[in-house]
């Protein structure tokens, strides 16, 4: 890929900007490795290759991020105990000094909750999946079940922001930010991070998607995750108008360059170069968003792996298909995000509906991934943030009414590909999944762990703001060492 | 956060504030389990009240004696079964924050209120070293703070530079040329503030200030959902710009949208006013229950009341007791009592659900009356006709029947602004155990946040009460939540961050001073607007260099300290009104029905399962200003970015920096039209390449270019121009773009090559920043 000239007139200021970012942090060793590139083509500014810490087992990230928390003890955590213990009170010892959502007021004498549907265990490995999650079941040797799972936060933005940039209060960077701004990108024509949202249809408890689940925080904004719109067309305004040309096009923007570095060393605003760097991009996509949206390439037997609503636009099962072309195009970390996992008083009802619209997809990425050798160095994983009670919300003689309340402190996460262990259960939770029971692993472990897969120290990946090295396990996060391979 | 600790003397032997650094630790670690809320709350043991953490029996707190005060000593304990918070809480006290804990106990324990319930008073500007740099008082407060650090505040910005930045801050537009002109003419030392009232006296300044309020309201010209249906709100709208224009008192702005049909004189126009909340959404969906519905918008009025005016999450006790903040659950549920009087059902079938007060514009309201008019006499000679008379009858029966029909057609096509009116018999409140509409518990009375000043003795329990106590001297919140938001128009950024959260979880303001004076002077002036405006914009805070050195950036990213002006990228609505403006396409018409303007094609067919159809507008309409572009709430219009989504309450700043901007900014058939018609304009008003390129370069951005910029330009025309002679048909197709007419005695490739300079100069990013 021959660069358009006009980003060269942009490395400098981003240069200068790492040199005050770096510290002792990959800003330096980012550094190095542009100076040694100068004047050639290849190095987009952030870029680590050749640096990296230490030897990376995963290229890319895809996050099938399940917005609402989907319910532990439902899908993944079997615990017959529950199932014993149906409508009796919930032991105070389980939830000694915890602290709870408050949704369902106090905890104390609430009533445990069988879980809804059996539970099966799948494949050689005889790992646990409930009959909620047919297709995810026939893949379980692939995954890694991380069941010793647990957070800080009980609200769903804190816990989302939490997960995805290390910390509760919105203004970080988010993992992808992160990614992109210590990788670099594979692809000039893509965004390095590239988000997609869906919601189950029907569903009663939509959260909202706050850009801040992207946000580069204090990272340059260029670094910010790029939404695709759910529809047909995932990015607007992409052709250029009648009678101008790419040539054209690229002279205008050389221009622009031009102009826009004039005025930054007037007006020392950074945000500028950052400005010229999307428009760059946006010139890239123009070419190959069209390409990637074309899902006539795609076969039939690939389209019915994701399932019925695969060509529906808006759809998790579309999303996952745009995942995988996305990470074959070079994109670094793509960020689905699918809301209505909010079963406060849903368990029977919307639940299966949840279930419906995620779980052949996400096993078909899988599956997909798999078969075109890209499972290999392709992280995928998938959860929420946090659980759910064991014990119900709302009336037990409800059953169209069940519920269970947010629940930090024991949950399931799955991971596959890209260096993890497939067919694992890691860790446990306690006989009635409230507690982590053995090798917890906090949101700083997981982080920790993801960025070890992509060859990164994350105790190295820092940026300094405001007089502060931060990083994206903050202060906190140890490798997960159980999981690898 | 971490401004804040660099800057307070942690270290010396000062008392901390309790405020700014205990309050917030105890909040963080102590609070989700010795806090407000009940339910959650550990050994009945409060952390958030002074009675109970300085009790004085069994004390917690010893003070001046931190070795002996429980509360410290919990928090460093060596004993895992002794630590506070326990292990299991996650988080721990670093060695700084149990150092302030230490200190404020040394110092004596002083409590203090979190500051934003404490009421602001008017206090003495203070003293500072340069006394030529303050223009208005508030330039005291911010210089007091740059010469504790001694910083030296910015230049002025030039004239030129801040004649764009004034202009389109208070009109959303930029200045015209002959503007600029006569500005930078004009030598007197006061035509810098003579050109602000111009600005405020402009009728475009109702229009600017009106957007952020219409997001805050969630303003949209559908309902929202799956069903989407037109509601026809856009006299409210209307009426939000006017009353800006006419500088309406923010107390009786607020009076009257809260409760315009209560006030002992209401009229139309007050009763109009009260649709800001009847902007929730509506869900009309078939299976839905009326009753669930009724409460989902009793929540919305209660929540956005609360944002708007208190800067508080309120949300967060519809299920229980604030985590944080002094609001129990039972509060949220008397605050929404006030709302629970109206005569509104959870009915969403029709999109208009009453109460309704139809607006007919006067063509309307004469042929209406003319019609009536017309139905009675023809009713009156029916009546004279014989009774044998059958054929005279039939053509008076018919004649009737299509006045009536024409009448009907009349109404129909009558504007409905959905009102509140309140039902003959109210309706009992409860608390709703987790937000639930079928499970009722306690009833409440309507009642104000206890935390907050006291309900004002005589008024009624009802909405009029409620908007006599959120403008009462005594509430310490709405000034302050109000000036923060105007602040944050013209800075880019809150003196508090956080305009949705004046809580303790919420940014402390650095410059609290300044926030105080801005708002007790605002109160003190009877709550008038344009006045807070002026002082804002006339200050040399506001009119500093936004132009900024390496290091000075570092020290201060977001430019809390306001060592320098704002610089910030317009926001997107702004940018569109300020292509067609400086093109020349923009049409000034004041209100009505919102407009369609270029889309691209299917977004609605899309969204809606074909159900809505976008019909672009022709015309006039397509180059409206944006605040007239028709909003479906379900997808909102597609030349607008980093906007509050206008569904529920959002008094957020969103601004973000992505290549799908640019590429609506260089390929959107607006902007290229504007960019063509920009291009006709510099082509027919003057003659050189050179006089073209300043022409436009001015009109754009205020200022000619410098010889460098300039030559760039020229460079680039030459290529544009080489470029479309050769390739004529596609200079054609370029300068065809959009629907306006254009000027044919332009050759097609020159107009062409001079489009591309035109976009070129849409796109800098000095033409996207506020400089």
């Amino acid at each position: 890929m021959t660069r358009t000239p006009f980003i060269d007139n942009n490395i400098m200021p981003d240069r200068r900007n790492m040199l005050h970012a770096g510290g002792t942090g990959i800003g330096l060793a980012a550094l190095g490795s542009m100076l040694a590139k100068e004047g050639r083509s290849a190095p987009l500014p952030g870029t680590l290759t050749g640096n990296l810490h230490q030897g990376s087992r995963a290229k890319r990230v895809i996050y099938l991020f399940q917005n609402g928390a989907p319910t532990h003890v439902d899908l993944f955590d079997y615990k017959p105990k529950l199932a014993q213990m149906h409508g009796q009170p919930v032991p105070e010892s389980a939830i000694a000094g915890k602290r709870f959502s408050t949704m369902s007021g106090g905890v104390k004498g609430k009533l445990m909750l069988a879980p809804v549907e059996p539970f099966h265990q799948r494949g050689k490995s005889g790992s646990w999946v409930s009959n909620f999650l047919p297709y995810t079941a026939r893949i379980a040797d692939e995954l890694c079940f991380v069941r010793s799972m647990h957070t800080d936060a009980v609200n769903h933005a804190p816990a989302i922001s939490l997960m995805l940039s290390g910390a509760q209060i919105p203004g970080r960077p988010t993992m992808g930010s992160w990614f992109s701004y210590g990788l670099g990108a594979e692809t000039d024509n893509l965004p390095a991070f590239a988000v997609m949202t869906s919601i189950s249809k029907g569903t009663s408890c939509g959260q909202i998607f706050y850009d801040f689940y992207w946000s580069s925080g204090f990272l340059p904004s260029r670094h910010q995750g790029v939404k695709l719109r759910n529809g047909s067309e995932p990015v607007l305004y992409l052709s250029d108008p009648p009678g101008v040309d790419r040539n054209l096009r690229k002279n205008q923007l050389n221009d622009l360059a031009a102009l826009n570095a004039i005025r930054q060393q007037t007006t020392g605003d950074p945000e500028i170069a950052a400005r010229m760097a999307q428009y760059e991009m946006a010139f890239q996509m123009q070419a190959s968003v069209p390409e990637l949206a074309d899902l006539r390439t795609e076969s039939k037997t690939t389209l019915d792996m994701y399932g019925p609503d695969v060509l529906e636009p808006g759809s998790f099962a579309r999303n996952c298909l745009m995942a995988r072309r996305l990470v074959e195009r070079g994109c670094r970390f793509v960020q689905l995000m699918h809301a209505g996992w909010d079963q406060h008083n849903s368990l029977t009802t919307e639940l299966y509906n949840q279930c419906r619209d995620t779980d052949q997809a996400s096993a078909a990425l899988v599956l997909d991934l798999k078969q075109r050798g890209l499972l290999d160095d392709t992280l995928v994983i998938w959860g929420g943030e946090f659980g759910r009670t064991p014990f119900i919300q709302n009336d037990i003689n409800d059953r169209k009414r069940w519920g269970r309340d947010h629940h930090p402190h024991a949950y399931t996460v799955w991971m596959a590909g890209g260096g993890i262990k497939p067919g694992v259960q890691y860790g446990s939770s306690d006989e009635l999944g409230m507690n982590v029971a053995e090798q917890p692993v906090h949101i700083h472990d997981l982080q920790a762990t993801i960025l070890h897969l992509l060859g990164i120290d994350h105790e190295r990946l820092t940026y300094k703001f405001q007089g502060r090295d931060f990083r994206l396990t903050d202060v906190h996060g140890k490798v997960v060492k159980g999981v690898l391979v | 956060m971490l401004l804040i600790a660099a800057l307070l003397p942690i270290l010396c032997n000062q008392s901390p504030s309790f405020d700014r650094e205990v309050l917030p630790i105890l909040s963080d670690f102590c609070f989700p389990c010795h806090g407000p809320d009940a339910q959650a709350r550990k050994a009945s043991l409060r952390l958030d009240l002074p009675e109970t953490t300085l009790r004085k029996n069994d004390p917690l707190v010893v003070p001046g004696k931190p070795e002996e005060s429980e509360l410290f000593i919990r928090m460093g304990h060596a004993e895992p079964s002794k630590i506070m918070p326990p292990p299991k809480f996650g988080k721990t006290l670093n060695a700084p924050q149990r150092e302030v804990i230490r200190k404020w106990i040394a110092t004596g324990a002083p409590w203090a209120r979190h500051w934003a319930f404490v009421n602001p008073q008017i206090a003495p500007p203070p003293t500072v070293s340069d006394n030529g740099w303050p223009k208005q008082p508030l330039d005291r407060h911010v210089l007091k703070g740059l010469e504790s650090k001694g910083i030296k505040p910015s230049p002025e910005a030039d004239k030129a530079t801040l004649l764009r930045r004034v202009t389109l801050d208070l009109t959303g537009l930029p200045p015209t040329p002959a503007e600029v002109a006569a500005f930078m003419a004009d030598k007197s030392p006061d035509s810098y503030d003579r050109t602000v009232d111009r600005l405020l006296a402009n009728p475009r300044y109702g229009e600017r200030m009106a957007w952020d309020w219409l997001d805050a309201a969630r303003y949209a010209d559908t309902n929202g959902y799956q069903g989407d249906g037109e509601r026809t709100m856009w006299p409210w709208r209307d009426w939000v710009a006017k009353a800006f224009n006419r500088n309406l008192p923010y107390d009786t702005f607020t009076l009257w949208q809260i409760a315009g049909d209560l006030i002992p004189d209401a009229t139309d126009e007050s009763r109009i006013a009260t649709g800001f909340n009847r902007n929730y959404m509506i869900n009309g969906e078939g299976g839905r229950i009326a009753e669930e519905n009724r409460i989902d918008y009793l929540f919305d009025q209660a929540e956005t009341v609360a944002t708007v005016w208190l800067g508080l999450t309120f949300n967060c006790c519809r299920c229980h007791d604030h985590k944080f903040d002094s609001l129990p659950n039972r509060d949220y549920y008397r605050l929404m009592a006030f709302f629970n009087g109206t005569s509104i059902d959870g009915g969403g079938g029709n999109p208009q659900t009453p109460p309704i007060l139809a607006v007919p514009d006067t063509n309307q309201a004469s042929s209406r009356s003319a019609l009536n008019k017309a139905v009675m006499e023809a009713e009156k000679a029916a009546g004279a006709i014989p009774k044998d008379d059958n054929k005279k009858i039939d053509a008076a029966t018919a004649k009737i029947k299509a006045l009536k029909e024409d009448l009907e057609r009349l109404e129909k096509s009558i504007p409905k602004v959905m009102i509140m009116a309140d039902a003959p018999k109210p309706r009992k409140t409860f608390i709703l155990k987790t937000g639930l509409y079928n499970q009722p518990g306690e009833e409440v009375t309507p009642g104000v946040p206890s935390v907050l000043n006291l309900f004002p003795a005589g008024a009624p329990a009802n909405r009029l009460g409620l908007a006599r106590w959120l403008i009462a001297p005594e509430n310490p919140l709405t000034a302050r939540v109000t000036v923060n938001r105007v602040w944050t128009l013209f800075f880019g950024i809150g003196l508090v961050k956080t305009p949705e959260d004046f809580g303790v979880q919420g940014e402390r303001p650095l410059q609290q001073e300044l926030l105080d004076h801005l708002a007790s002077t605002f109160r003190g002036t009877g709550w008038n607007m344009k006045q807070l405006v002026r002082t804002i914009v006339t200050s040399s805070t506001y009119r500093q260099s936004s132009q900024v050195s390496a290091a000075s950036r570092e020290r201060d990213p977001d430019n809390r300290l306001l060592a320098r002006g704002p610089r910030f990228r317009l926001p997107s609505w702004m940018l569109r009104d300020q292509a067609l403006a400086t093109s020349g396409l923009l049409i000034e018409k004041v209100g009505g029905p919102p407009v369609k303007p270029y889309q691209p094609e299917g977004i609605w067919e899309e969204a809606t399962f074909g159900n809505k159809k976008y019909v672009q507008d022709k015309g006039d309409a397509l180059y409206r200003r944006t605040i007239y572009t028709f909003w479906r709430r379900i997808v909102g219009p597609t030349e607008i970015f980093d906007n509050a989504p206008r569904q529920v309450c959002s008094v957020k700043v969103y601004r973000t920096n992505t290549p799908l901007q640019a590429l609506l900014t260089l390929n959107d058939t607006t902007y290229v039209e504007a960019a063509r018609c920009l291009a006709q304009r510099v082509l027919l008003e003057s003659g050189t390449d050179e006089a073209r390129i300043r022409l436009m370069h001015s009109l754009v951005l205020c200022r000619e270019p410098n010889s460098q910029e300039a030559a760039i330009m020229l460079a680039s025309l030459k290529r544009h121009r080489q470029h479309f002679s050769m390739f004529k048909n596609e200079a054609e197709k370029l300068v065809s773009v959009g629907e306006s007419e254009r000027d044919l005695s332009i050759l097609a490739p020159e107009h062409a090559a001079w489009t591309m300079i035109a976009s070129t100069l849409l796109n800098l990013d000095e033409t996207l920043n506020k400089e």
